[in-house]
């Protein structure tokens, strides 16, 4: 019935069929995507977090929660009032997790994207093309691979003053090399099957097949590496706070806000607890959706 | 048919002692070694020998696309339409490919990029080298489709949706997409079992004739090459050990090497016969023996063969076998 709609809603069969095909195939990506619950329980919780970091002004009031001091009621385990506590100089954690959430997710979504970005581009290339294309490249990350994360960030803040864009851009430079590992081993074991040699002989140049053929094999442990470091990303933020060249003081941040609730720790578990749990569950919500993504990306695995 | 069929050259390709080398570990692997083909507008030849043979890498060298670092064209020409295909670079190259020259690969399993539609697939050889847009290339995708003998909607579909013969006839769509001048078939039914293998090779003659192409069709299956070449060349270790037509090859072969292969063959009349396969290996690459490289399986080697390669023995105006049990009879083919 439904489909002698759609056949008279299309004035021809082939037009009808053009358009269902279209449609179905995003369809089929979302049908495959639902079927995973665990992915679909990561989407939901990682929207309801988009939304509080959206909507976080309507949620709570900024200026009076999240930032001002109220020493009365330093250190309150969560009650009825403030649902997660208040920390130290009693600020409501709630507030500033929601505030915090802007800035974290911001900052490690975008830094991820960054080293994504530029470490997908010469790993591909030196997986690709191999030789002393990959020599160098690959030797010159390796420089960079040989420091810490937190370090090699850090000197680029130095260098550039610190400021918001320059931390995301240090953060994801600083992520680089290792996405530009990832990608390049995933590169290498697509780059060889016979069909990036079939794209060759019909006439398709290299990029085209690096992008066409080759990255799109490679998608699996390239969201994996992503989910896990947009965690890497919000604590490597909460370092670079901790030694005064990331997040000022009193703007709220998870990772700031675990750093400086450690010295509470013993006696009010709570202050940590509640920053802890949100960056636990906002990467748990990430891996749960990278994975769905990638299951549902994938045409080879749809029974 | 249209303009770009009618050539004024005779052959479509002319291969004029190419020899391609690897270099391994274990030494240089000599891998062609001066062979000659040459293939007229419209005709089909095949390249018939044993794993290792250098088959695959002869028609790699059509397109240029021998690997690199490891392979390496040591001399030879290659001339597509009489054009040089060796000294082109690599825009040039990307021209021709699939355009001019197609390939249709041997396993289609692994040579269909497992995560695009295939729809896709047929119609990127078309934005490539018609330079039309992506709706009007996925419409003669899907025209291309329906020639090889698959529904036209079936186009968004990934290659996991489609049995074996399917696929490869997707490949064979994939490959005439823009209707090139030379098809290079490697092996295109090894990988298919017996009754697909029919219909995929009835479905290349009836593609090849309609649009006038000459091909090259790669094979170990000596049943094939009675099916749907013209001529047929006989390449052992890098050298082709007999050229003719069928005729030539099936009644009248000389060279040891093919009758070996036709004595290796199951005879239907007779089938109690036991099958007489070649005595040894093929020989080590790195390691070709010296003379005619076939002496040391050959119940007829002379003193010669230890040490001199024979040359091209002419025996009439279409067979040549390179043998030294032979002599010219056929002076002016020189």
């Amino acid at each position: 019935m439904t489909e002698t709609n759609a056949v008279r809603k299309y004035s021809t069969k082939k037009e009808f069929f053009k358009e269902y095909k279209k449609k179905s195939r995003l369809q089929e990506i979302w049908r495959m995507f639902l079927k995973n619950k665990l992915a679909v329980i990561g989407l939901v919780i990682f929207v309801i977090i988009v939304l509080t970091a959206i909507m976080a002004p309507l949620i709570s009031d900024y200026e009076n929660d999240a930032i001002k001091m109220n020493v009365s009621e330093r250190l309150t385990p969560p009650n009825s009032q403030h649902i997660f506590g208040t920390d130290e100089i009693g600020r409501d954690i709630f507030a500033r997790i929601v505030h915090g959430a802007r800035i974290s997710l911001l900052v490690g979504l975008s830094s991820v994207i960054i080293a994504l970005f530029i470490g997908g581009i010469f790993g591909a290339v030196a997986g690709f093309f191999g030789g002393k294309v990959d020599g160098i490249i690959m030797r010159s990350m390796d420089v960079f691979l040989c420091l810490p994360d937190v370090l090699l960030a850090l000197a680029i803040v130095a260098a550039f003053g610190t400021s918001l864009v320059n931390m995301t851009i240090a953060i994801g430079l600083s992520f680089t090399p290792k996405f530009s590992r990832v990608v390049r081993s995933a590169v290498m074991t697509v780059r060889d099957i016979e069909y990036v040699e079939a794209a060759r002989a019909i006439g398709a140049t290299n990029s085209r097949i690096i992008l066409q053929h080759v990255l799109i094999n490679c998608i699996g442990p390239i969201i994996v590496q992503v989910t896990l470091y947009v965690a890497n990303a919000i604590l490597t933020i909460s370092a670079l706070s901790f030694i005064g060249l990331g997040i000022k003081a009193p703007t709220p941040e998870w990772g700031n806000m675990l750093a400086s609730g450690r010295a509470f720790m013993r006696d009010n578990a709570y202050i940590v607890m509640a920053p802890g749990f949100a960056i636990f569950i906002t990467i748990l919500s990430l891996n749960l959706l990278g994975d769905g993504l990638r299951d549902a990306l994938d045409p080879r695995l749809k029974q | 048919m249209d303009a770009k069929k009618v050539n004024t050259q005779e052959n479509t390709l002319e291969i004029k002692n190419l020899e391609i080398e690897y270099f391994s570990d274990d030494g240089i692997v000599k891998a062609v070694n001066g062979i000659d083909i040459f293939i007229k507008t419209g005709k089909t030849i095949g390249l018939v020998g044993e794993t290792g043979a250098g088959k695959t890498t002869t028609a790699l060298s059509i397109l240029n696309l021998v690997p690199e670092p490891q392979g390496k064209i040591v001399s030879g020409e290659i001339l597509l339409e009489g054009k040089n295909v060796l000294t082109m670079n690599e825009d040039e190259l990307e021209d021709i490919r699939g355009d001019k020259v197609a390939m249709i690969f041997q396993d289609p399993m692994t040579s269909l990029n497992p995560v695009l539609t295939i729809g896709d697939q047929i119609a990127e050889g078309l934005e490539i080298h018609r330079k039309i847009s992506k709706k009007e290339s996925i419409k003669q995708a899907k025209e291309m489709l329906e020639l090889v003998g698959i529904p036209g909607d079936r186009a968004g579909e990934y290659p996991y949706q489609f049995s074996g013969g399917m696929k490869q006839r997707v490949v064979i769509a994939i490959a005439l997409a823009c209707s090139p001048d030379l098809l290079i078939a490697d092996e295109p039914t090894t990988a298919l079992d017996v009754t697909i293998q029919a219909q995929v090779l009835m479905l290349i003659n009836e593609l090849k004739d309609k649009y006038r192409m000459s091909m090259l069709m790669i094979t170990h299956d000596l049943g094939i090459v009675a099916e749907v070449c013209d001529e047929v060349s006989v390449i052992y270790a890098g050298n082709i050990l007999e050229h003719g037509n069928l005729k030539d090859i099936f009644d009248n072969m000389l060279h040891p090497y093919t009758k070996g292969l036709f004595d290796a063959l199951p005879d239907i009349e007779t089938r109690r016969s036991e099958l007489k396969p070649i005595k040894g290996l093929t020989p080590d690459p790195t390691n070709l023996p010296s003379g005619c490289p076939f002496h040391p399986r050959c119940d007829y080697a002379m003193e010669v063969c230890f040490s001199v390669m024979p040359g091209n023995k002419w025996i009439s105006s279409t067979h040549c076998v390179q043998c030294h049990l032979y002599k010219d009879t056929d002076k002016n083919m020189l």
